[in-house]
């Protein structure tokens, strides 16, 4: 089985001053996959994305999506914000349609070549709309995100960022804000999108959407991402490998990275599948009790059990070549 | 009743009119002391008397040079052509023409080339920092001790009107543009604009400028006032007509009944004109009243 790298991530660190925040970070994402990424306050998790995103470059290594070194934000990363996602001068509609309005036109084609722009501009509405529809939001398209509740928001930041079809979308703790059952309803609607990336590549298609979410979270983190990468600065190298020692470092490596039980949205929310990861991913990564030291690489066995076929998830999905 | 705690509508209008009741009553009771001690008094105009000044303003004054020429104009037979060529030979209309045009003119000039910097000032750190100091420093400046400035460089033409409207107006509402246009958008809102493919023309044109222009409006409304002060202060000084000039000629003839009739056409104006901003920003942009 062959797997389209759509993140690259070699040797990122990041400082801000005499703050090391991120050190010697590498992580390959599979297209497809969704990607929790955890870790205690402060470890550097969405200095991450903003990396990624290309807001902050790193100060050094390399981010790649899709083989395209990341030198800027741009139309391939979709972002999600917990907060601000939405503009509130546009209708939820506009906002929907804003990213295709600006994606495949220019302001001159959109002020001095009317009979080509209105055209396409209804066009891009009725995406927008179908994209609406697609979640559960058809009745809202022409009201103003103020007049929307929290999680209505945040679909339609969703909606917003999806609409663009991007190689990659960040989600930047986009629950974070909202009740319990808002949130679940969330969740399912991320299921969804993960299945029609199990029915694409069972189809023998490319998995439409690849996801990072950044959540504090655990149980959410287990439950909606077929993968999950902990972040912390509670680590060292083992000694026989000549590696650092503690007080060598001080920025937040990867120091979990394994494949996820996966959920379908239509059965029942089973936690006790992932309890005994989740409590070691706690134990080991969130806790900072009796400040023990991690091996950095004890945990790091994704790629590992990709080869010998351990796991769940799009990546170990087969479609009808590889059969 | 507690701080800030709000009351019924009827109750608001009802307070309005009592207050604007209580202006008429007090100037009635000084004007009748007025001319009781001199019933020609002028300072202090009586009805009668307004409306007399009403009267002289909107009468139509023959042309003096077309009178001592004896050239006489054949009166149109239609009746709203003969209004209208009648109504500019008012005084009223003249000065209101001449007043209002240069405003309008100045404030076209002030505020585009206001909402151009301040934008651009808001999005590129460099531009801020580089016309900044210079405008904050600008903006310090009475306004009004600038007209002898404006005079020297610009003549005393209607060029000068325009100018001086346009560049007393300019650093102050430049710098409140450029303050919402560096706060009022938070950097996730940027990001995600070039996210979805914008580029920085378009961000501004598309992400940023709707943003502040609410802001940019109500700081225009603001600036209104500061506007007419300056306007009329220079009318004062070099007008040959306008609002200020006529406020000041008749100040010198005592004929004060027409400078209280030009103050409440210059305020019922300015009045209106706030309330017309206000409601074309409701009505341009529904979502900031929702918003917050």
């Amino acid at each position: 089985m062959s797997h389209k790298v759509i993140l690259n991530i070699e040797n990122v660190s990041q400082w801000f001053g005499k703050n090391r925040v991120l050190h010697d970070i590498n992580l390959k994402i599979v297209q497809g996959q969704f990607v929790a990424l955890v870790g205690p306050s402060g470890c550097g998790k969405s200095t991450l994305l903003r990396a990624i995103l290309g807001t902050e470059p790193p100060k050094e290594g390399i981010i790649e999506t899709d083989g395209v070194q990341v030198i800027g934000p741009n139309r391939n990363v979709g972002i999600v914000y917990q907060k601000y996602g939405l503009y509130r001068f546009l209708t939820v509609q506009e906002n929907v349609a804003f990213g295709p309005k600006l994606d495949k036109t220019q302001i001159y084609h959109r002020t001095c070549m009317p009979w080509h722009w209105l055209p396409l501009k209804k066009q891009q509405r009725e995406e927008a709309k179908a994209m609406l529809e697609k979640l559960r939001l058809k009745d809202s398209h022409d009201k103003y995100p103020s007049e929307l509740s929290g999680g209505m928001q945040q679909r339609v930041a969703i909606a917003q960022a999806l609409v663009m079809k991007p190689k990659l979308l960040l989600l930047d703790e986009p629950f974070g804000a909202l009740d319990e059952s808002t949130r679940e309803e969330l969740q399912m609607m991320l299921l969804r999108l993960y299945q029609e990336n199990l029915a694409a590549i069972k189809i023998g298609e490319e998995p439409p959407w690849t996801v990072i979410i950044i959540t504090h979270e655990l149980n959410e983190a287990f439950y909606v991402s077929d993968r999950v990468v902990g972040l912390s600065k509670n680590w060292r190298e083992m000694p026989k490998t000549g590696g650092m020692k503690r007080g060598e470092h001080f920025g937040a490596t990867k120091v979990w990275d394994k494949a996820a039980p996966t959920f379908r949205p239509d059965e029942p929310k089973d936690f006790s599948r992932f309890i005994p990861m989740r409590d070691e991913l706690k134990n080991s990564v969130l806790s900072e009790v009796g400040n023990v030291e991690l091996d950095r690489n004890a945990h790091v066995s994704f790629w590992d059990d990709l080869a010998n076929g351990v796991g769940t998830g799009v990546a170990f999905t087969k479609g009808p070549s590889d059969e | 009743m507690r701080i800030k705690q709000p009351i019924k509508q009827r109750w608001k209008i009802i307070l309005g009119v009592i207050g604007v009741f209580i202006l008429l009553v007090i100037y009635s009771h000084l004007s009748y002391r007025q001319h009781v001690k001199n019933p020609t008094d002028t300072t202090m105009p009586n009805f009668s008397q307004l409306m007399d000044g009403i009267k002289m303003v909107t009468t139509p004054r023959e042309n003096a040079l077309q009178a001592a020429f004896g050239v006489v104009e054949e009166p149109s037979s239609n009746p709203i052509v003969r209004f209208w060529t009648q109504s500019w030979k008012t005084m009223i209309v003249q000065d209101a023409w001449a007043t209002y045009s240069r405003l309008v003119k100045g404030l076209v000039w002030g505020c585009v080339l206001s909402m151009i910097l301040g934008t651009l000032m808001g999005c590129f750190d460099g531009l801020a920092s580089f016309l900044l100091p210079t405008l904050s420093f600008l903006s310090k400046v009475p306004g009004t001790a600038m007209l002898a400035v404006f005079f020297v460089l610009a003549g005393t033409g209607e060029t000068m009107f325009i100018a001086m409207i346009g560049f007393g107006i300019l650093p102050t509402l430049t710098q409140s543009i450029y303050l919402s246009a560096r706060d009022d958008l938070h950097h996730e809102e940027i990001d995600k604009a070039y996210t979805l493919g914008a580029s920085n023309i378009e961000v501004i044109w598309e992400v940023v400028f709707p943003q502040i222009l609410p802001k940019i409006l109500d700081n225009i409304r603001l600036q209104l006032g500061p506007a007419m002060v300056f306007l009329i202060a220079a009318e004062m000084l070099v007008g040959q007509v306008g609002m200020g000039y006529q406020v000041r000629m008749q100040q010198r003839l005592l004929h004060m009944n027409v400078v209280y009739d030009y103050l409440f056409i210059l305020g019922a104006t300015g009045l209106l004109m706030d309330k017309g901003m206000l409601s074309f920003r409701q009505w341009w942009c529904p979502w900031f009243d929702r918003d917050r």
